[in-house]
């Protein structure tokens, strides 16, 4: 026990009485107040439904339809192992599809159709082996959701051996995109991987940084997708039993839905709801207002991040040793012009430089002069027939490069053994 | 800065704790400050547009004061109230006003390309400038000055009430600010409430009610008579959530510094007639009507005809308040002849003698809350519609709906069919647990359970509160209603 005999320790003596009797007042006040208890409370029940993994799905089940989880669900799903994966945006993706659409003479479900058949043909038609592709590419994909694609799907059994990159110049400089973040296929790939290392690139916003960090920390925010989906599921059966569709009456399609609440979902992909067609003559549209906006500045910050995650795409098939063939994807002049001439020659040239020094093939279709604005269907993407022109330049470029690969890379042997074999 | 954003979630605990760490005299610069980080957030050179009008009342109000002849004081009145009114309309309604000159102008064969100003809406404008009005009017009135000039600016510029009200009364709110209040766990206690209480109302409710009022005004032609009927309901019930959600976060936040700003909402679908339903709708709206818009006209102390002039032109003039378009007048002389039908229908009642009979009859009463409730749903229509012809197309349509109803059938409710969103199959439960609500809130607003709930359910209803925003809350969620005014 303190004793206090001086007029200065009797007045520590009482402060500290003070303070010891302070502190637990202060302690008691604050747990009584009631919005404290409710967030400790709520802090509890997070724990509590985290150690449960409570409305937990597994990550491959996404919550929405749309071009890139169908793509993803039908990925991890496939049982055959891909040898040839494409990635890159609708300029590859088009082409692609509707080359097969003319190929296969009918249409094609675009939530289903990850092949390309015609590829497959035409490479085995010119080295002799039979290969499997499977078509990664998806609307609006930029580098940043490639590498994740990379790096979150093309490893183990699912590891390609060669890996078709398109890229174009608005992979790098699109203007209407926020943020890295911001893309269907990065929101499908959070799910199949830890992003949180690459929080400062893809989550240049503050607020951004902070909710994921909200989700990390409240299990019940960080899953709110998958509790919501449950739930939802969960109200739709109950409400299917009590107000069921009347006889004579349908459901609205998805389409009808979209015409009437455009901003619903905007981006939701249901089967049935895009084909690719068969079609011999092709229309010109006109998408150069489109376009203005997408390159009114240059943002060298996108620029450069995108840059960066096309360089460790590289560094990651390099590691696994994917051999990635980088096709620059031809545009046609009038869209070029749209492009700040310092802004085309920086993308050009870092393009080019990179996928050399990676060890990439590069294969250069804008600087070609192999593609007149006939081929395109718009102002940059090819129609089937110009399509069909990309494949067949890809696949010739494969065969002849094939048996100089052969002795760098075992995988691409593999495929090439037919080639010697003829 | 939206109140349902995540720059709120950090902003207003950092003046939270700020305020309530530092000293006294050091909040009222704090809250100033801070109000103008909030308002600067969206768009820094509006600022200056508040600064100015701030300095400019703070400059001339006081001449008003200084005036010894009623003449004088009047004139210096009317010129504080014209440079309020004139700010509002160039930024409000130029565009609107050349419009509608080209328009008429055009109806005569005239026709000329008028110019447009490319004038982006200060938000709360309108509000703010209806708090200095009042203020003008009351110091007219012989009310005393506000001295201070930071109090002043805080009064104009308060972040909680600086978007879209309350409209505050500057007698009320001053003195509030000289207090030197302590911090009480109260003060943290109910502003929270009221805030979560807020946030359930706009992003659980108002959010999910308005993806069905824009599938239905947007498409009006796609539905049935009965679907624009149950379409126009949650409306109704969306604009009263998505208002009374924000008013309920602005008087919670106001309550985390120690400060009461005025209520707008009193159960308004209760009422039992057109006049009732303005003393419960919007309520710092409809007195700042009566006390200077109404009241200077004449008010009721004249002719009949003098009276419902004055009724017409109150009513007209505010739904112009609320945007700078066609449907919202004439949503407002909507407003001004229903309120004048009933009051020639309570003439009529009190002439014959059967107002006492009537009135205490229990069926009637819910007879006139429901017809009240309808006249309102109608009024929603020229407020919700994207145009006048949209507005009359879908009105002609639900008068179709008595016919309708005698041979109805759940499959005439085509907007029941789209099953997702979940909200849309779910209206037929939803809207009548809101009115439910409504009425039980109504019956539980006497009792003493719900005037002090136990220590326990508070917390429960807090914790499930935060439960619901944090799993179902969307990414992103619509601008609330009222910030557009």
């Amino acid at each position: 026990m303190a004793t206090c005999d001086s007029a200065t320790g009797s007045r520590q003596c009482c402060c500290s009485k003070r303070n010891a009797t302070a502190v637990p007042d202060f302690l008691e006040r604050l747990l009584s107040a009631r919005f404290v208890v409710a967030v400790l409370s709520f802090m509890t029940i997070c724990a509590l439904a985290a150690t449960l993994s409570l409305g937990k799905r597994p990550s491959q089940q996404f919550s929405e339809h749309n071009w890139a989880s169908w793509a993803f669900q039908d990925f991890l799903t496939v049982r055959e192992k891909p040898q040839v994966v494409f990635l890159g945006s609708s300029l590859v993706l088009v082409p692609v599809a509707g080359v097969d659409a003319n190929f296969l003479n009918r249409r094609l479900d675009g939530s289903q159709h990850h092949r390309s058949f015609y590829f497959e043909q035409r490479f085995k038609e010119a080295t002799g082996a039979p290969v499997r592709t499977f078509n990664l590419a998806l609307p609006g994909e930029m580098p940043s959701d490639a590498y994740l694609m990379t790096d979150f799907l093309l490893d183990g059994e699912k590891k390609p051996d060669i890996l078709i990159y398109g890229v174009g110049p608005r992979d790098f400089m699109d203007n209407i995109l926020p943020s890295p973040a911001s893309t269907d296929a990065f929101h499908s790939l959070a799910r199949l991987g830890d992003v949180s290392r690459l929080l400062d690139r893809v989550m240049p916003e503050w607020t951004d940084k902070l909710n994921f960090k909200l989700g990390r920390t409240f299990y019940l925010y960080g899953k709110k997708e998958d509790l919501s989906v449950a739930a939802s599921r969960l109200s739709s059966s109950v409400l299917a039993r009590l107000a069921p569709v009347p006889p004579g009456k349908s459901a609205f399609t998805v389409e009808q839905r979209r015409q009437l609440m455009p901003l619903y979902h905007p981006c939701e992909l249901t089967a049935g709801d895009a084909f690719f067609r068969p079609s011999r003559s092709e229309q010109s549209i006109d998408n150069l207002a489109e376009y203005r906006k997408r390159y009114a500045t240059v943002r060298w910050d996108t620029f450069a991040t995108q840059m960066r995650f096309f360089t460790e795409l590289l560094d990651v098939a390099r590691q696994r040793e994917i051999h990635v063939v980088v096709v620059s994807m031809p545009v046609t002049d009038i869209n070029r012009s749209l492009i700040a001439d310092y802004a085309w020659l920086a993308y050009r040239q870092s393009v080019h430089v990179l996928a050399t020094l990676k060890g990439a093939t590069f294969i250069d279709l804008q600087g070609s002069g192999a593609f007149k604005t006939a081929d395109f269907m718009d102002t940059v993407h090819l129609h089937s027939g110009g399509g069909k022109k990309m494949l067949d330049i890809i696949v010739d470029t494969l065969a002849q490069r094939a048996s100089c690969a052969l002795s760098a890379k075992p995988d691409v042997q593999k495929l090439c053994n037919s080639t010697q074999a003829l | 800065m939206l109140f349902n954003s995540l720059q709120y979630l950090v902003f207003l605990p950092t003046v939270f704790l700020l305020f309530w760490l530092i000293p006294h005299k050091l909040r009222v610069p704090l809250l100033l400050v801070s109000s103008y980080v909030f308002y600067m957030s969206w768009r820094p050179i509006y600022g200056l547009l508040i600064l100015g009008l701030t300095v400019s009342n703070f400059l001339l109000v006081p001449l008003i004061a200084r005036s010894v002849e009623q003449k004088t004081k009047k004139w210096w009145l009317a010129g504080v109230v014209a440079v309020n009114l004139v700010t509002l309309g160039i930024f409000k309604y130029a565009n609107f006003g050349m419009q509608t000159v080209k328009d008429t102008f055009n109806i005569f064969g005239v026709n000329f390309h008028e110019p447009h100003l490319h004038i982006i809406l200060p938000l709360g404008i309108s509000f703010f400038v209806f708090e200095f009005i009042h203020y003008a009017v009351e110091v007219y009135r012989g009310k005393p000055l506000v001295k201070n000039f930071m109090d002043f600016a805080l009064f104009a510029s308060f972040f909680p009430t600086q978007i879209a009200g309350p409209i505050k009364r500057y007698q009320d709110f001053i003195p509030q600010l000289s207090i030197p209040s302590k911090f009480k766990w109260q003060y943290l206690d109910d502003g929270m409430q009221l805030i979560l209480m807020g946030l359930f109302k706009k992003v659980i409710i108002a959010d999910n009610l308005s993806l069905v009022a824009q599938a239905g005004f947007s498409h009006p032609a796609s539905f049935s008579s009965l679907d624009l009927w149950l379409i126009t309901y949650s409306f109704a019930f969306q604009i009263f959530f998505d208002f009374a959600g924000y008013t309920d976060i602005a008087r919670g936040s106001a309550m985390l510094f120690g400060y009461k700003v005025p209520i707008n909402f009193n159960l308004p679908y209760l009422a039992s007639n057109v006049s009732n339903f303005w003393d419960r709708w919007h309520i710092s709206l409809s007195t700042w009507l009566r006390d200077y818009l109404f009241i200077p006209l004449g008010g009721s102390r004249c002719s009949r005809l003098k009276v419902y002039r004055n009724l017409f032109i109150t009513m007209a003039l505010g739904g112009l308040w609320h945007g700078a378009a066609m449907h919202f007048f004439a949503w407002g002389v909507y407003q001004g002849v229903i309120l004048i039908a009933h009051r020639e229908y309570s003439r009529l009642l009190q002439k014959t003698g059967m107002a006492s009979k009537l009135l205490s009859s229990k069926v009637y009463h819910v007879a006139s809350i429901i017809l009240t409730f309808h006249v309102v749903c109608i009024g929603w229509v020229l407020f919700r519609a994207e145009s006048i012809k949209d507005a009359f197309f879908i009105i002609g349509k639900m008068l179709a709906a008595p016919a309708a109803l005698l041979h109805f059938s759940v499959a005439q409710l085509s907007i029941l069919q789209i099953r997702d969103p979940i909200i849309f199959p779910a209206l037929l439960v939803i809207l009548p647990v809101l009115m439910v609500a409504h009425v039980m809130v109504n019956w539980l607003n006497d009792k003493k359970l719900y005037l002090s709930p136990p220590w326990a359910l508070q917390v429960g209803v807090m914790v499930a509160l935060m439960c619901v925003l944090t799993i179902f809350s969307p990414d992103t969620s619509p601008r609330f209603i009222y910030f557009q005014f």
